[in-house]
């Protein structure tokens, strides 16, 4: 190395370069290390800290309980209620994001008329601000003036409106479809991207095999597939299972508490019940479900990626 | 091994240097970012943050007025106007003690709202304010339920509201051959059984999990001759009463249109306003809103006390107090305290007023006797019914102060935010569930929410 510092036996003994690489490598890395702690670390040990009190929320003064925050949780039948909630609810979302997403990305891979267009256009529900999309969903499926019910009583399919989000399963199965509308573009794009990237030398030899278009699918664009759908499977999780203003907005957790998922039922402790300890509870409860479902999907995921 | 360099001005910078200087740049730009490091600034000036859930445009054209007015007479003071809403004041007003950033002032949230905050020592008294007024200008009693201990004040009214009032449509009325308005809850709902029918739902009751419906049981629990705490406070909620209560508004469910399991206080208006339902239950906020939105039936309107269980249960109003007040952590007390009596000088007070009319009534009678207030033709068209509202806000009373005898409840506002009270109302009417069982349960989340 034709910059090595050599150390002089008078003077003070200067960094070596090793040492001075290790110092600015340390500079180079300590504002991403201090938002990293600013922004994770330190709201995550304060809520941690927090679910150890009994708190008011609006003067932020309590007094410690330890664990009975935590044993009152698991003692709820409102907690489990709203985790069982939580999973209906993504797992349906996201099933119907992935399904209406990978359906969308191959139909827009086709050379079909105004692809571009069609291409920009499948981008406007993920683009469009949850409250605005919140707003259009609701005038629509208004009971008394909104279009979907309008259209059902002029077919006649209906002889009174429909209750869509004040009644169960219809608020359940409203949320879920609003849901998928508003995130299957994010399937769009990922998988849009990845299919661009296959070479067609895989169908031409799939087609010559005798493969026909359902067969092209399975054995080709599936597996090709699969590792960005596991990432797009695993960040839709933990976006869903998080999701807040959409279905606050839509029901509000109604009707009775129907579709209050655990993110509603954290809101609804820290500024309903003004209670901020068993809220920061309720959050790490969630993080923990986050957590064994991280832990369990990525083992699975990786015992199947190793070869055989 | 050849060092790599590039030129920065004929300059030749080598790799180790270039990022010797990035780090170094970085981490002078994270040193001056910090709040530490950055030199106090003198602030220029005063800004006064005003919240409020009542922000129609008229209103905002109003306060824009009063807004102007005051800052032209105290320079350097700026006032920036914020909305909230009915049903997010209480989630927005803990979000803001917690954080610290409170608004400077706060109008037309429940009194009752007042009384909780003061309670856990979140309101700054309101004494100083009242002076400046001047106490000799409101009606008597105005402010009782502000003097949470005697003469103290937390608050004053920025005016009365009856809440409850029973809209009809006079014309529906005719057609369905009812000579009088309903007095009681049988003939009321008999009432709603026959006008009901042609796209024409009976009444827009709210049974959403909001405040809305929690406003509707209490005008209920109180038609039924019941109270929901006694005097003292303790929880009175699991009584006959509020049995009969819940069960009548459960049979009003299929009176109401099918969204009502949704409905908070902008669809309860506009149901009756648009003309989809034959009642109402609101505000005086009706009367202007029908005759610019709906005007064909402006004249076919009218407004009562909302019926009772029977004639021996005397009529009587919700009145939410529409409130100001100036929470506690201010940092621009007399700027607040200025602006708070100022919002009662009489050209903006009463253009407040007249954005709504009928909606918010006056609190200070040198107002409601003023010619100008009393020349507005909402007020001029309906003086039967503004004059209802009038006397029967002003002996209204609410979840906070459920009669003269009751000592004010400064748990008012948590009851209805913790959604105990609408969600008794949803359980009994849309999951069938024992009316009796479910008043039970609802008793116990009052007790521990008085003991919390």
């Amino acid at each position: 190395m034709t910059t090595a510092v050599l150390a002089s036996p008078a003077g003070p003994r200067p960094f070596s370069l090793q040492r001075q690489y290790a110092l600015l490598g340390m500079l180079l890395i300590a504002p991403t290390i201090l938002v990293f702690c600013t922004v994770i670390v330190y709201p995550l040990i304060t809520a941690i800290y927090l679910s150890l009190f009994s708190i008011y929320t609006p003067t932020l003064q309590g007094h410690w309980v330890g664990l009975q925050n935590f044993r009152e949780m698991f003692g709820s039948a409102e907690f489990w209620t709203a985790l069982r909630t939580n999973v209906i609810w993504t797992l349906g979302t996201l099933s119907l994001q992935v399904v209406f997403g990978v359906g969308t990305a191959l139909l827009l891979n086709q050379n079909i008329w105004f692809r571009s267009l069609a291409r920009s256009l499948i981008l406007f529900p993920y683009f469009v601000s949850t409250v605005v999309a919140v707003l259009i969903w609701r005038w629509m499926l208004n009971d008394v003036y909104g279009i979907f019910n309008h259209a059902l009583l002029q077919a006649g399919v209906v002889d009174m409106p429909v209750d869509w989000l004040g009644r169960m399963p219809n608020a359940m199965t409203s949320i879920i479809l609003i849901g998928a509308w508003k995130y299957f573009p994010f399937v769009v794009i990922a998988v849009l991207a990845r299919l661009q990237t296959i070479p067609p030398q895989l169908y031409e030899a799939a087609t010559i095999d005798g493969a026909g278009v359902w067969g092209r699918f399975w054995d080709v664009t599936l597996p090709q597939l699969r590792e960005v759908l596991v990432v797009i499977v695993l960040l839709r999780t933990i976006w869903d299972f998080k999701e807040f203003d959409l279905i606050y907005l839509l029901t509000g957790g109604g009707p009775v508490t129907s579709t209050q998922t655990l993110p509603l039922l954290v809101y609804k402790q820290a500024f309903g019940m003004n209670s901020m300890g068993t809220a920061s509870t309720y959050a790490i409860g969630m993080l923990l479900v986050l957590l064994t479902f991280m832990v369990l999907y990525l083992s699975r995921v990786g015992r199947g990626s190793e070869p055989t | 091994m050849r060092k790599k360099s590039t030129q920065f001005r004929g300059v030749p910078v080598s790799r180790r240097q270039a990022l010797w200087t990035l780090g170094a740049a970085g981490a002078l730009t994270a040193a001056t970012s910090l709040p530490v490091a950055r030199p106090a600034r003198a602030q220029a000036q005063v800004t006064l943050r005003w919240w409020s859930p009542q922000s129609a445009p008229a209103q905002l054209a109003a306060y824009k007025f009063q807004i102007a007015q005051f800052e032209a007479a105290h320079p350097g003071v700026k006032v920036n106007f914020e909305p909230t809403s009915d049903e997010g004041y209480p989630a927005q007003m803990a979000a803001a003690y917690a954080s610290g950033e409170v608004p400077d002032i706060v109008t037309h949230i429940p009194s009752f709202a007042v009384a909780s905050y003061f309670d856990k020592g979140l309101v700054e008294p309101f004494d100083d304010v009242i002076k400046a007024i001047g106490p000799e200008k409101y009606y008597p009693n105005a402010n009782k339920t502000y003097e949470i201990k005697p003469g103290t004040f937390t608050g004053t009214g920025i005016g009365n509201t009856a809440a409850d009032n029973f809209w009809v449509r006079k014309d529906l009325m005719e057609k369905a051959g009812i000579t009088q308005i309903p007095r009681t809850w049988d003939e009321m709902r008999a009432a709603l059984q026959k006008m009901q029918g042609g796209g024409i739902y009976g009444a827009p009751l709210p049974f959403a999990r909001n405040s809305a419906t929690s406003f509707v049981v209490t005008t209920l629990i109180h038609g039924a001759g019941g109270q929901m705490f006694t005097p003292d406070l303790q929880v009175a909620i699991a009584s006959p009463e509020t049995e009969h209560a819940i069960e009548f508004y459960k049979s009003l469910r299929e009176l109401c249109p099918p969204g009502a399991t949704n409905y908070s206080w902008g669809e309860m208006i506009t149901g009756f306003v648009s003309g989809a339902c034959a009642t109402g239950y609101y505000a005086g906020r009706v009367l202007a809103n029908v005759n610019t939105q709906n005007a064909a039936i402006a004249d076919k309107i009218t407004c009562t006390l909302y019926p009772t269980i029977s004639k021996d249960v005397p009529q009587a109003s919700v009145n939410d107090f529409p409130s100001v007040f100036i929470p506690k952590g201010t940092k621009n007390l007399d700027s607040a305290k200025k602006f708070a009596a100022f919002l009662f000088e009489p050209e903006g007070y009463i253009k407040q007023l007249l954005a709504a009319p009928g909606h918010v009534l006056p609190v200070l009678k040198t107002i409601g006797e003023n010619p100008t207030y009393l020349a507005d033709p909402i007020i001029k068209k309906y003086p039967k019914e503004v004059e209802l509202m009038t006397v029967s806000a002003a002996a209204g009373y609410n979840l906070g102060f459920e009669s003269a005898k009751h000592k004010p409840n400064t748990k008012s506002v948590d009851i209805i935010a913790s959604e105990a009270l609408s969600e008794m109302v949803q359980r009994v009417a849309l999951n069938n569930e024992n009316a009796k069982v479910v008043i039970g349960d609802t008793a116990k989340k009052l007790e521990a929410i008085m003991k919390s």
